[in-house]
């Protein structure tokens, strides 16, 4: 029952070699898996996939900004059995990129998720819940604070918010 | 008859603050702090440090407290819930910001979701500084303010102005 | 708002504030009668934007800002990060320096589960217990602060090493309190799994089961509560965890008895690394030489928190500052077992469940009940519903 790290790892690197779209695999680090995925399509049956092999729980989804001169935001999603850690990684435009969501296959990926879009601007199809999950209410659209150009003068007027009495 | 009224009504204020000093009602609110403050607030009202011996009480409704004890920088989240808990609380009362972070945003500042120290959304009336302070600073920093509000150093009008006086309390 | 809904349903919002837990979050609630239906929760009420800090402060300096993400798990939090920084860097750190990051961290974990039970046992009504372990918990800040001469940030990690050392009195101190601990953690086991009356509060309460856990992708203590084998100490040894190997606890039933059980035999364990790690001590340097500037690169670095996995992703362009630093607290990742557990249980139970995975997060003072049968709106405080937890408990002995 218990998965060890190396039969994690060669069970994943087995899975992603063979499958149907030629997919590039990496190790930066003896108990990582990099797999860079052509496109946000193959998500869903990649993940899939690794929950089929019972290959770990979604650990957490980061967002990276790759700069505004690329374009690109990079999406990582970490899967983690043992000391082993698969990581599934595709690029997104950084505005008004459309993501397939996960939650219809590991629920828990809607608090990843929800982070995601209000911190990245990507758009999860399929989200249940796509509210603000840690930003307040009223922060102001098309704002997005991991981004590399974010400018937090636009808050300034949220900061020195006078006290509205009429409540 | 209308020196009797005046006596009256002093002396009514006399036993008023005399019975909030012996007895003040603590509410404590987390404005975006890191909880180090939060623990050792409960930390000063658990046996070791006892704050219930200076009759300082814990409650959970604003609407019953005399004193606010604040942690954390403002988030913008919180800032109006914290004027909202501030203007719920029955005058006169009293603000006590408690930690670096509620001083002035200390390691937050400059963070995007932080407005700044508590003085900046309510105004305080004691400053107990220290990441975290600890129990025997905030027991010392509640226990000045309580001094400050003895006749002798105070008008017995208490809510003559809005806020209160500012003691500050550096321990 | 939900006049639409059918005459029994309410909507309970609850939060964001509460004394006896700390941080701030915000749940919806819907009932019908007395059984909860849906569980919504919105976070971000103490969201200060400090993974955004990172990338405008130093490697140095963000080992004081991570260090305040959580006081209570402070040093976890700094271990994390250094442990990414200095396997981006390429640097060894000496054996000294990882065992005593090893004994701060366990004896952060003792502070944190005594204070855990002190809590969850408030929110059952259970003050003496309360007043017990908070007492009990201040044998182990004093060793806290004899160790690192703070109470709640230790900041005892360096890039490259600690900043403090233990001598053979600091060792002899904490021998005599992990041995004062020891007896009433034996004590505390015993009340929990005997207790008849606490027992009503936990047993067969808030059931999350193996196959749950996994799904859900729980962590820590909830999940080892639920059978499943998630321990990061144990799954991959960082620091020196390798030299001190950690027996994982595993507890069959799932429910609240069998994460309070979890939790107080975890204790022990700790009491036994601890001991075994002053027994055998490493001689050497503490810290070692680091570079300014970090190679680049990304790393992800995984910790046991008092509360389950910690997960920190780290990227380095090559500078003096971090690129990006992904933290992933483990209360997020049980957070979503608890709107799961508390469908279908009473209101009555919502507190205790609630305070069952530890939440690093919840501050839930004031409770609205919206009765729209009645078309008005009744203001409860937290205390208000702890107290019909309570005393609906002693009009319905089980």
């Amino acid at each position: 029952m218990i998965i060890t790290t190396e039969k994690a790892l060669s069970t994943a690197t087995e899975l992603f070699e063979n499958w149907v779209w030629k997919t590039r695999t990496e190790k930066p680090e003896p108990n990582r898996l990099d797999v860079y995925l052509r496109s946000s399509e193959d998500l869903i049956p990649m993940t899939v996939g690794l929950r089929v092999q019972r290959l770990g729980y979604l650990a957490a989804i980061t967002g990276l900004d790759l700069g505004p001169e690329t374009k690109e935001c990079e999406l990582l999603y970490h899967f983690c059995t043992a000391a082993a850690i698969v990581t599934l990684r595709f690029r997104v435009p950084r505005d008004g990129a459309i993501v397939p969501s996960l939650c219809s296959v590991i629920p828990s990926a809607e608090v990843f998720e929800r982070e995601a879009s209000e911190m990245f601007g990507i758009t999860f199809h399929g989200l249940r819940n796509p509210d603000h999950l840690y930003l307040p209410d009223d922060w102001p659209e098309k704002t997005y604070p991991l981004l590399k150009d974010f400018n937090p003068e636009v808050l300034k007027t949220l900061h020195d918010r006078e006290p509205d009495n009429g409540k | 008859m209308r020196l009797n009224g005046h006596f009256l009504r002093n002396t009514m204020e006399e036993i008023k603050t005399w019975a909030r000093i012996n007895s003040p009602w603590v509410l404590h609110f987390n404005s975006g702090s890191c909880n180090g403050c939060d623990i050792e607030i409960l930390a000063a009202l658990t046996p070791r440090y006892d704050l219930e011996r200076f009759g300082i009480k814990l409650r959970g409704s604003p609407r019953h407290a005399d004193v606010l004890l604040c942690t954390g920088g403002v988030t913008l989240q919180q800032a109006d819930r914290l004027r909202r808990i501030y203007e719920q609380m029955p005058e006169p009362k009293f603000v006590v910001a408690i930690g670096s972070c509620a001083l002035s945003g200390g390691v937050f500042q400059g963070c995007y979701n932080i407005c700044g120290g508590i003085e900046k959304v309510i105004p305080v009336n004691a400053y107990i500084p220290g990441c975290p302070p600890r129990p025997e600073a905030i027991i010392d920093g509640v226990y000045k303010l309580l001094a400050s509000l003895k006749p002798a150093e105070r008008a017995l009008e208490p809510s003559s102005h809005e806020y209160g006086d500012r003691a500050e309390v550096n321990s | 708002m939900e006049s639409k809904r059918q005459d029994e349903r309410f909507i309970i919002p609850i939060g964001p504030q509460h004394p006896a837990l700390k941080e701030p979050a915000h749940f919806r609630i819907t009932v019908d009668g007395e059984i909860i239906t849906n569980a919504v929760v919105r976070l971000g009420y103490a969201h200060r934007g400090i993974e955004k800090a990172t990338e405008s402060r130093n490697w140095v300096q963000n080992i004081y800002l991570v260090e305040r993400i959580c006081g209570i798990c402070s040093h976890i939090h700094a271990t994390a990060y250094c442990l990414g920084v200095e396997r981006l860097a390429g640097v060894e750190v000496p054996p000294r320096a990882q065992t005593l990051r090893v004994l701060v961290a366990e004896l952060e974990r003792i502070h944190s589960h005594l204070l855990w039970l002190g809590v969850a046992a408030h929110e059952a009504g259970f003050d003496t217990l309360f007043m017990y372990s908070w007492r009990d918990r201040e044998t182990v800040m004093d060793l806290l602060e004899n160790v690192s001469g703070n109470r709640v940030n230790y900041s005892v990690n360096l890039l490259g090493g600690v900043k403090i050392d233990i001598d053979n009195q600091i060792s002899d101190t904490i021998r005599e309190g992990l041995a004062f601990l020891e007896e009433r953690t034996l004590h505390y086991l015993d009340v929990v799994s005997n207790d008849m009356a606490f027992l009503q509060r936990t047993r067969g309460i808030g059931v999350l089961t193996r196959s749950q856990a996994d799904v859900l992708g729980c962590v820590g203590p909830v999940a080892r509560a639920s059978n499943v084998p998630r321990d990061v100490r144990v799954e991959a040894p960082y620091g020196a965890y390798q030299q001190y190997p950690v027996n994982i606890v595993l507890v069959e039933k799932g429910d609240l008895e069998a994460r309070f059980i979890v939790r107080l035999k975890e204790l022990l364990e700790s009491y036994r690394i601890i001991r075994e790690i002053l027994d055998t001590l490493p001689p050497g340097e503490l810290t070692t030489r680091m570079p300014r500037r970090i190679k680049e690169g990304e790393t992800i670095s995984r910790v046991e928190a008092p509360r389950g996995e910690l997960f920190y992703f780290i990227k380095s362009n090559g500078t003096d500052t971090p690129e990006r630093v992904k933290v992933r607290t483990p209360t997020i990742c049980n957070m979503l077992s608890v709107l799961k557990l508390a469908v279908g249980h009473q209101l009555a139970d919502l507190p205790m469940i609630l305070a069952g995975i530890d939440p690093c997060f919840s501050c839930n003072d004031r409770v609205a009940i919206i009765d729209h049968r009645r078309k008005s709106p009744e203001i409860w405080t937290w205390q208000d519903l702890r107290q019909y937890g309570i005393e609906y408990y002693n009009g319905h002995s089980r």
